[in-house]
């Protein structure tokens, strides 16, 4: 009669268990991907930690119970442990967290809506070029990656963006630099990306076009409160946005949200802009509130910021838009660009009086190593 | 226009010996911060269970020695920390900082 000596359990057994369970999302299995964290054995005990990408990852639970399960059918297996951690990863090629710094660019302008459909790229492509008429020299990107609008409002449709190296060469037309994903992809081809790629082509955009010295980079952002508005705020100096709503109340609901989510994130709010407030019938000269009357300046006035003006519903923009003039530039003299060139004005003004107003140190991005 | 210039914002960062941070402000007021309890209070989503804000980090698994290696600002917001122990994830706003502050001004004033 003998002992025979109990037949520890084996690094690779483990290993080997672990390798059957794939990740549905990457299509891998988990110890080629570099999820097994740590592995510890004990006799018959087993100890493992899988670190997924996400803490959110849906399969969580269902992975954690196929590994319990592989593991416990390895011969000499008393006793399982699995823990699961989470680490996000940096999309590749990106360092983490990593910063836009736009030293020749003086002013950084974020033109946002809460809700889709209220003529933020119209009134974005009117305030640049009429503050390009004042002589400044302007820039505009286009961040709304599945539906650009700029090249079609600003006649650059055909339009293809060129390499200089690592720098985009941006397109210019009515005195704008522009950068835009129309640009970049076949027109009529929908963009089908999940968040990190939108990410990824605004940072691009924002940090490797060759803008030179602006004075004012205004970034025409989709609606609502995704991840292009983070990217933004998360990576870009903005010096301040502009909130653009229509008068009634399904669209400022979104407007407050999307004012909040600035506020939230520190970054300060020129004023708000409320469009389609009236249309001035061509026949008889009446004034019909289509969308009510006044909502902007209420929620101006509600969230204490500036009310930056209100311009009409007027079929003259639209079709100077879809024909690739802005109206300000086709007609410089009409009633609508008049309002355009005030409220470009109003913004220029805010903007000085805050770069003169601000009170100790101006904000300045930070870093620091830590000397261990 | 006060909204444009009410927030506060860190004007310096510095290391205070091995184990503390100090943040200077641009309201002038000066923060100290443990950084192993700076570590402990991170609240992403690796840390706190997004859903049920359960605290899900170990204390345990936090090295006593931890300290950040590196850290930056995110936007005009924020402080993101890449600590010793691998973490990264952890964005920590001004405002949130503020109220970790753990100067002895702040300290009796939260008592």
């Amino acid at each position: 009669m003998f002992f025979r000596k109990s037949i520890a359990v084996k690094n690779e057994d483990v290993l080997r268990a672990l390798g059957q369970i794939n990740d549905p999302d990457l299509n891998k299995d988990i110890v080629t991907l570099g999820f097994v964290k740590s592995l510890e054995i004990l006799g018959g005990e087993v100890k493992v930690t899988i670190e997924l990408t996400t803490p959110a990852c849906p399969v969580k639970e269902q992975l954690k119970t196929q590994a319990e399960d592989l593991i416990s059918k390895i011969p000499n297996v008393k006793k399982v442990e699995v823990t699961m951690t989470a680490q996000v990863r940096p999309p590749q090629g990106q360092a983490p967290g990593n910063r836009i710094l736009l030293p020749h660019v003086k002013n950084l302008i974020a033109v946002a809506s809460g809700k889709g459909g209220v003529g933020k790229s119209t009134v974005t492509v009117n305030l640049a070029v009429a503050l390009a008429q004042t002589g400044a020299k302007v820039g505009l990107l286009d961040a709304d990656i599945y539906g650009p609008s700029i090249p079609l409002m600003m006649g650059t449709r055909k339009e293809r963006v060129l390499q200089d190296g690592a720098k985009l060469l941006p397109i210019e037309s009515h005195g704008i630099k522009m950068m835009s994903m129309g640009y970049a992809v076949e027109e009529g081809k929908p963009v089908i990306w999940r968040g990190p790629m939108v990410h990824g082509a605004l940072t691009q955009f924002l940090s490797q076009t060759d803008w030179g010295e602006l004075d004012y980079l205004l970034i025409d952002l989709p609606p609502g409160t995704g991840d292009a508005q983070l990217t933004i705020s998360q990576t870009a100096p903005v010096t301040g946005a502009i909130i653009v709503t229509t008068p009634q109340e399904v669209s400022l609901i979104d407007a407050r949200k999307g004012l909040s989510m600035f506020q939230s994130v520190k970054i300060p709010i020129l004023g708000i802009v409320e469009n389609m407030a009236g249309f001035i019938c061509g026949h008889c000269q009446e004034t019909t509130h289509i969308f009510l009357q006044s909502g902007g300046e209420k929620l101006a006035h509600e969230a204490q910021v500036p009310f930056l003006g209100s311009l009409p519903l007027d079929p003259k923009v639209a079709q100077a838009g879809d024909t690739g003039t802005p109206v300000v530039a086709l007609n410089p003299d009409s009633e609508v660009a008049k309002l355009y060139k005030a409220m470009a004005g109003k913004v220029a003004a805010l903007l000085s009086v805050r770069s003169m107003n601000q009170q100790g140190e101006a904000f300045k991005p930070l870093e620091m190593t830590w000397q261990s | 226009m006060a909204e444009l210039i009410s927030a506060v914002y860190p004007v310096q960062l510095r290391q205070v010996g091995g184990k503390n941070l100090g943040i200077v402000w641009n309201d002038g007021h000066n923060s100290f911060y443990n950084v192993r309890k700076l570590r402990l209070a991170c609240k992403c989503a690796g840390c706190i269970e997004e859903w049920t804000n359960r605290p899900i980090l170990d204390e345990k698994s936090v090295p006593q020695e931890v300290h950040p290696k590196k850290m930056e600002t995110m936007g005009r917001y924020a402080l993101r920390f890449d600590w010793s122990d691998g973490h990264t994830t952890g964005i920590y706003t001004f405002e949130n900082l503020r109220k970790l502050c753990e100067c002895p001004q702040c300290r009796t004033a939260s008592v």
